[in-house]
């Protein structure tokens, strides 16, 4: 690009170009989501067996998740420097999951208070509202689709309230993190490919 | 009364990296480099006009031993960027 005078139609044609490539700036390797998913979807048939007696576990299957937050937040922050722009779209995702975690801890406070498959219900309902969140601002269909899913899901989940609960779990787990996730990682790899063969 | 286009605002490559700007949070230089296709030269003499102009500010750092320079959109520069676009839709208006 050079450093020219421009006209006033031309000025607004760049405007708008610019704006729309930043809007559309993207990354996101789909790292987070198979983490996520694939830990409490093995969490979840984990404390089924347990429920159902087939196993034995020294502790609640659910405490694996403890190591792994962390685990995530540290590669959740390598992403982000990765980033070369921070768009305001990325953001507001990121405090819709934050409010969904913070969420979580304090319904699993429920547990102590002896409530037990309800939570799962309670967990459901959130979930589902983050993600319908998070696909009407990304613009995402897949999201909001499966957030409806995962309400009715809950919704259902209110007249089960047995082990099968962590069944239903599971499968919003593979619904609404491992799906998307290899959606996003095949996305990532289209885009590093394009990039290299721009770049050679 | 509206007033003639902003002249820091009124060239192609300072204006094309505030759009990019007003649609995000904050940018690397190589982000605006990237999508201008202008060279690192060019368009660092003309984010130094833009920070000079107080429409944005330029935080320099390092990222894994490397020089990062990050550029974000001031209070000032969503001003600018919203009357020069008001003053445009007059112009293009009166034609």
């Amino acid at each position: 690009m050079q450093q020219q005078k421009l006209t006033e139609q031309e000025s607004l044609k760049l405007i708008s170009k610019m704006i729309y490539e930043a809007k559309g700036y993207y990354y996101e390797n789909g790292m987070s989501a198979l983490i996520y998913g694939f830990s409490i979807l093995i969490c979840s048939l984990l404390s089924f067996l347990v429920a159902q007696k087939y196993i034995w576990l020294p502790l609640n299957p659910f405490y694996i998740l403890v190591p792994i937050f962390f685990v995530q937040a540290w590669i959740q922050r390598r992403q982000e420097k990765q980033k070369k722009a921070k768009t305001f779209t990325d953001e507001t995702i990121d405090y819709v999951w934050i409010g969904f975690f913070l969420s979580c801890i304090a319904a699993l406070s429920a547990l102590f208070a002896g409530v037990d498959y309800l939570v799962i219900s309670f967990i459901l309902i959130l979930l589902g509202f983050a993600t319908l969140l998070t696909g009407l601002i990304a613009k995402f269909p897949y999201h909001i689709v499966s957030a409806i899913v995962c309400l009715l899901m809950a919704a259902g989940s209110f007249f089960l309230q047995n082990q099968n609960s962590y069944l239903v779990l599971a499968t919003a787990a593979g619904m609404i993190w491992i799906i998307p996730g290899f959606m996003l990682r095949s996305k990532f790899k289209k885009i590093l490919k394009t990039e290299k063969n721009i770049e050679y | 009364m509206f007033k003639d286009l902003d002249p820091i605002l009124h060239s192609q490559l300072r204006l094309a990296v505030i759009s990019l700007l007003i649609g995000v949070k904050e940018a690397e230089f190589t982000f605006l480099k990237e999508k201008t296709n202008a060279t690192a030269g060019n368009l660092s003499v003309q984010i130094q006009k833009l920070k000079d102009a107080g429409y944005i500010d330029v935080i320099k750092k390092f990222k894994d031993n490397y020089p990062q320079t990050i550029c974000k959109i001031t209070t000032k520069g969503i001003k600018a960027f919203e009357e020069y676009v008001k003053n445009l839709q007059y112009y293009l208006g009166k034609k």
